[in-house]
Order: structure tokens, then C-alpha cells, then sequence
């Protein structure tokens, strides 16, 4: 019987430690035709089981576009991504999914796309930023900027560095900021005047403002659950429509295919779960939709 | 999905025989007098059944989202295996119209693609009988619009003094009335008149009453009302009113390993979206932190209108009411939202 609510067995192939409390997992499915059959969109999660711990819902930090093993990006935060933490290459987890809508990167084709990270909401944007790498041709300018707190919390530092220093490489501008000074950061900020800047997130919209085109951009967000109102209303004020600004939300998703009631969010006039109608949103959503953000 | 007018008409010194036929269909199970309170039991005799009844304190939504049940066998590290029992043929008699459209209400949440297997597996096996009811001080159905169902049965019985006049909502419901011709009788335009008469009558009886047009709207729109503070100061985040509801659906999903390491389970079981863990993430985060958040989150929830059936996520039951510990009165918050009370 096939069904959503039946994990798929996959074994860890590669851990990475990534900081200090963020492991980057590659895993492969057990059963060949699990591993065909797993096909998913940039911003679609899954579930990662541990045996007897529980489920976990994980974004997927890898775009399509890419072969190789599915990667999760994983904090070591609660109960089930502290036993995730301690496992090791071999060792068996389950999968659910992958779950959710996804970002619509069809949709995007043809805008400039400006993706904007906080933290850990780089992993998710990671789909993103590498499928408009790998299909190139089909969006128009990419702008990263992305906040992080300090040099020995900021994942994927060296691609961040080597991007700001080399954008060449990648076609691509990248925007840095960070909140804690630390010698490598301080110095790329000298190098790199014009893309470094200390501070939260939205200190970078001046740096990079020259390079939004507000008529024909699309917008990609993702961070802690504070960030978003501060570059909703950045983006809002830069006259983006409010169609063309995506999010992606975290909730309690247990099921993934909308029956549990954990994820649900909104007013009367309009339920909504995450799971299942996001985790991605448009800035329309959040207008019309109570607590989205 | 199709409707269509077909009524027949049963005496009820036949009922016997209308309850041995529903016995070879399946187990029964009806609405048993327990003390003060009903509940949705197995029957073995129509002596057993309460058809009189005003509300059972479990909704039937127990028979198709177990309180508690193991979905998913674990072995771990080799595999996953669902737990779906077999199909057993059930025969639920007697429901109320408010918890045949509850039962929409379930389905277009759990059959909606994906589905749940474990409820489909349920659902499917289910023979529904409805029975016509009067309100209590409680019911406010009629509110909602969902005191009468239209669809969502198999067989839909109006007692109409010393016989039922037998709605048909479904091609079993009419193979099951086929089986049973010999106690099966054409109604008569006075049977209709009765019937008429009857509605009309119970129409008039309902003592609570919500306005419902723009609800959704009105209660967004106050989402600050001091109201909701009144009354969410009164409630003990107990959950009562989840457990009781017909349309609440949440669950909650734990696992278990034996003490071999080698086997376990998952479990699942009816959630609460008072209970405070509901909406917290991994890290602290709670995105419903108060009480507030919470009671509000309930009954924006219950006011919504469900997109797939176009109901109304309540159906107006009163069970919330009636077995909140705290004397918490649905129609009464939303009253006072509106300014009425």
C-alpha cells in the first residue's frame, strides 16, 4: 500500500558538520525504486524519521536540478534533530514527502530574482539559488543577501566568501551581513565595502537597491519568524507586488499532507495549513491571511 | 454528488425488523443511555437503542479517528509497515443531522487528496442512519444551517408519531430498503403534510440562536475584542471542547521502541489545540503563547467555512457547551462578539 504516511527507509551517506550546532546530511534511499520515484520542487520539506524519537519536518537543501543524494540542512534544536545529530554515516532514517508547494520557479522565469536569507533560512533558499544557477538562462539578474549573526554561526561561510570575492564565478551578487565581528568578516568587509555590511539583514537593501528593479523582480525570503515583517515591509516600500514576494514558513507540521491541525494558521475568514497550502506564500497571503507572519 | 427526492415510509412496529436486516449489514451501533449522558455504543437488540436522545457526549468521529491508535509499525532500522485493520462493516443508526454533516465536514478534510488511509479504510466500511431530532437548550444547528442534511447518508428516518418516514440518501440506502420490502410502504400526501408540520414545529423550538451572516468576517475583524479576553480568562485550557467536538480533527503523533531496540510504534492519538504544546516548534517558539491566542484560535477555526463543502466548520451540536467545565457557552462568545450579550 502505498501511502503518504509511510516513511521511506534512506541511509545517511555524508555528514558535514556545518557550525557548531547545524550538521549538513546526504542521504540515500535504501530501495532503488524509492530513489527513482523521489521527485521534488526547490522549497518542498520532508519528514525525517528517527525510529522511536519521532518525525522532524526538514526543508530540502538541494535543488532538483542537482543528481546526487537528497541534502538536509539540520540544527540540532529539539528532541528528534538532537537524535538526528548523533548519527552517523550507514546509519538508517525514514523519509516522508517530500510535502508542501514549493516555490514556483516557472512563474519566476524571466524576472530578476532577489533571494533574501536569514540564518538557517539560507538551507531552504539553497534550492532556489542553486536551481536559477543551473537553469541560468531562464531568470534575469540574482541578488543574494543574506544575514547571519557571526562568522562561526554562518553556514555555507566559504560559498558566501568565495561568492562576494569571485561574483564572477557564479553570475551572481552577493550581499553579506553580519552582527558580531570576528577577523574574516571585518576584513572581506574592507575588501568588499560595497557588499559587507554589519548589521541585521536589512542593512543590505541599501547596498543593493541600485540592482532591484521593483517591476521585475521576484522576491524569496526565508528566516526566523521575526525577520519577515522587517523585509515584508522593505520590499513593500520598494513598490515589489505583493504577488511577486515569496516566503516560506516553519510550523508544527506532524503530518505534512494537511489533516493533523498543527499547521494551521489564519482567521476566520481564512484557514490555512502550512504544510499543505505553503510553506510557501506569497506577500498577498500574508495581507489577506491572519498570522501568517 | 447526486441527490435525489425518494422517501418510503416504515411503521415503527417495525422497527425489530428494520434493526435485525441493519444487523446482518453489519455491527451496530447506536446511541445508548448511560446515566445522564448518551453514547454511541454497540447494540444487539432494538431495545438497546435510545433514538430519543438529545446528544451523545462523544461525537461518531471516534469510529473513523481513533481516540488512540497505533498506525505504523516500526522495525527499525529495516523498515516501515502500516497498521490498517481490516475493513469492518459497521452500521452507525441514529445520527442527529448536525453529525451527518460533520461527518461531510471530516470527510473533506481526511479524504481530500492525499487521503488517510486509516480513516478512508473506516469510512468506506460505514452504512450512516439518521434519525430526526428536536433541540435542546443547547442546539443551534439551525444557525448554522446544518440541521438538515441532504446528503451524507444512507438512510435518514423522520419520526413522524407511530411511524418513520424513511429518507433514501444513497443508492445502499436503497438497496438496503429493497432488502427489506415486505415492512416498506409508499408515504401518503398526509404522511408529507406531517411532515411539514413537524419541521415547521421543531424550526420554531430552538432557543439558541447566532447570526451567522458574515460570521467569519465579523469574528476576524474583532480579533481584538476585550471579549475574547473575558472569556478566554474563564476557560482551563482543559481541551474538553476538542474531544467533544464533531469536527475537531487535530491529532498528535508519538512513537515507542520495545526494550530490544529492534521493534516499535507509532501512535496517534486526538490532539488539543488548547494545550500548549500545539503550536510550539523545536527551539521555544510558540506561535499560539497565551490562553488568548488559543481560545481565539478555536473559534476562528470553528467559524470558518469549510472551501471543499461550503459548511461551516461548526454544525452547531452544542457539545462544547454542554461539557465545558468552565460553563463556556459557544453561542454565548460569539454573541458577545456581536454585541448582543
Amino acid at each position: 500500500m502505498s501511502s503518504a504516511y509511510l516513511p521511506k527507509l534512506a541511509k545517511i551517506v555524508e555528514v558535514t558538520e556545518m557550525t557548531a550546532i547545524e550538521k549538513l546530511f546526504k542521504l540515500q534511499f535504501v530501495n532503488e525504486e524509492d530513489a527513482k520515484s523521489f521527485t521534488f520542487k526547490p522549497g518542498q520539506f520532508v519528514e525525517v524519521n528517527v525510529p522511536g524519537v519521532g518525525e522532524s519536518p526538514i526543508s530540502i537543501c538541494k535543488s532538483p536540478t542537482r543528481p546526487g543524494p537528497l541534502e538536509l540542512l539540520i540544527r540540532r534544536i529539539g528532541r528528534v534533530t538532537n537524535a538526528i545529530h548523533k548519527l552517523k554515516p550507514g546509519d538508517v532514517v525514514g523519509i516522508r514527502g517530500p510535502f508542501g508547494n514549493g516555490f514556483p520557479m516557472e512563474k519566476m522565469k524571466g524576472y530578476d530574482v532577489l533571494l533574501i536569507a536569514g540564518g538557517l533560512g539560507i538551507a531552504p533558499l539553497m534550492s532556489v539559488l542553486q536551481y536559477v544557477i543551473d537553469r541560468r538562462e531562464d531568470y534575469g539578474e540574482v541578488t543574494l543577501l543574506y544575514g547571519v549573526r557571526s562568522y562561526q554561526e554562518a553556514l555555507f561561510r566559504d560559498m558566501a566568501i568565495d561568492l562576494i570575492k569571485h561574483p564572477e564565478k557564479a553570475c551572481l551578487r552577493t550581499f553579506l551581513s553580519y552582527e558580531r565581528d570576528d577577523p574574516v568578516f571585518v576584513s572581506l568587509m574592507r575588501d568588499h565595502p560595497e557588499n559587507v555590511r554589519k548589521g541585521v539583514v536589512t542593512v543590505l537593501f541599501e547596498c543593493a537597491d541600485p540592482y532591484i528593479k521593483p517591476d521585475k523582480v521576484c522576491a524569496v525570503v526565508c528566516g526566523p519568524p521575526i525577520m519577515y515583517r522587517f523585509v515584508l515591509k522593505e520590499l513593500a516600500k520598494r513598490n515589489i507586488p505583493p504577488n511577486n514576494i515569496y516566503i516560506t514558513l516553519e510550523r508544527r507540521m506532524k503530518c505534512g499532507i494537511g489533516k493533523c491541525g498543527h499547521c494551521i494558521v489564519g482567521g476566520a475568514t481564512a484557514i490555512r495549513y502550512i504544510c499543505k497550502d505553503g510553506p510557501v506564500f506569497t506577500y498577498s497571503d500574508v495581507l489577506s491571511v491572519r498570522g501568517l507572519v | 454528488m447526486v441527490t435525489y427526492l425518494r422517501y418510503v415510509k416504515m411503521l415503527k412496529e417495525n422497527f425489530k425488523d428494520f434493526f435485525e436486516t441493519l444487523k446482518k449489514l453489519g455491527e451496530v451501533h447506536a446511541p445508548v443511555r448511560r446515566g445522564r449522558l448518551f453514547s454511541f455504543t454497540k447494540v444487539d437488540s432494538p431495545g438497546e437503542v435510545a433514538l430519543n436522545y438529545n446528544r451523545t457526549m462523544l461525537p461518531p468521529k471516534k469510529y473513523f479517528v481513533k481516540p488512540f491508535e497505533e498506525v505504523l509499525k516500526i522495525k527499525v532500522g529495516k523498515g516501515y509497515e502500516l497498521i490498517v485493520e481490516e475493513p469492518k462493516s459497521l452500521v452507525l443508526l441514529g445520527l442527529h443531522a448536525c453529525d451527518i454533516n460533520a461527518l461531510r465536514v471530516l470527510d473533506s478534510v481526511y479524504l481530500d487528496e492525499p487521503q488517510d488511509d486509516y480513516y478512508q479504510v473506516r469510512r468506506a466500511a460505514a452504512i450512516v442512519i439518521g434519525v430526526s431530532c428536536e433541540p435542546d437548550e443547547y442546539c443551534f444547528c439551525k444557525s448554522m444551517g446544518t440541521d438538515y442534511a441532504w446528503t451524507g447518508f444512507d438512510l435518514f428516518l423522520h419520526e413522524l408519531g407511530t411511524s418513520y418516514l424513511v429518507r433514501v440518501g444513497s443508492s445502499r440506502g436503497e438497496s438496503i430498503i429493497e432488502s427489506m420490502s415486505n415492512i416498506i410502504g409508499e408515504p401518503t400526501k398526509e404522511d408529507f403534510i406531517k411532515l411539514r408540520d413537524l419541521e415547521l414545529k421543531r424550526s420554531r423550538m430552538f432557543k439558541k440562536i447566532l447570526n451567522t451572516s458574515l460570521l467569519p468576517d465579523i469574528v476576524d475583524s474583532l480579533h481584538e475584542s476585550e471579549v475574547w479576553v473575558v472569556f478566554s480568562d474563564k476557560c482551563v485550557s482543559c481541551g474538553s471542547c476538542n474531544l467533544v467536538c464533531p469536527t475537531c480533527r487535530c491529532y498528535d503523533v508519538t512513537e515507542k521502541v520495545e526494550l530490544n531496540l529492534q521493534e516499535g510504534v507509532r501512535v496517534r492519538r486526538w490532539d488539543s489545540c488548547f494545550i500548549r504544546s500545539h503550536a510550539l516548534v523545536a527551539g521555544g517558539l510558540n506561535f499560539r503563547p497565551t490562553r488568548l491566542d488559543r481560545f481565539r484560535h478555536r473559534y476562528n477555526c470553528k467559524s470558518s467555512i469549510d472551501p471543499r463543502t461550503n459548511l461551516p466548520f461548526c454544525v452547531g451540536c452544542g457539545r462544547c457547551s454542554a461539557f465545558c467545565p468552565a460553563g463556556i457557552d459557544h453561542v454565548n462568545v460569539l454573541n458577545a462578539i456581536w454585541g448582543l450579550a
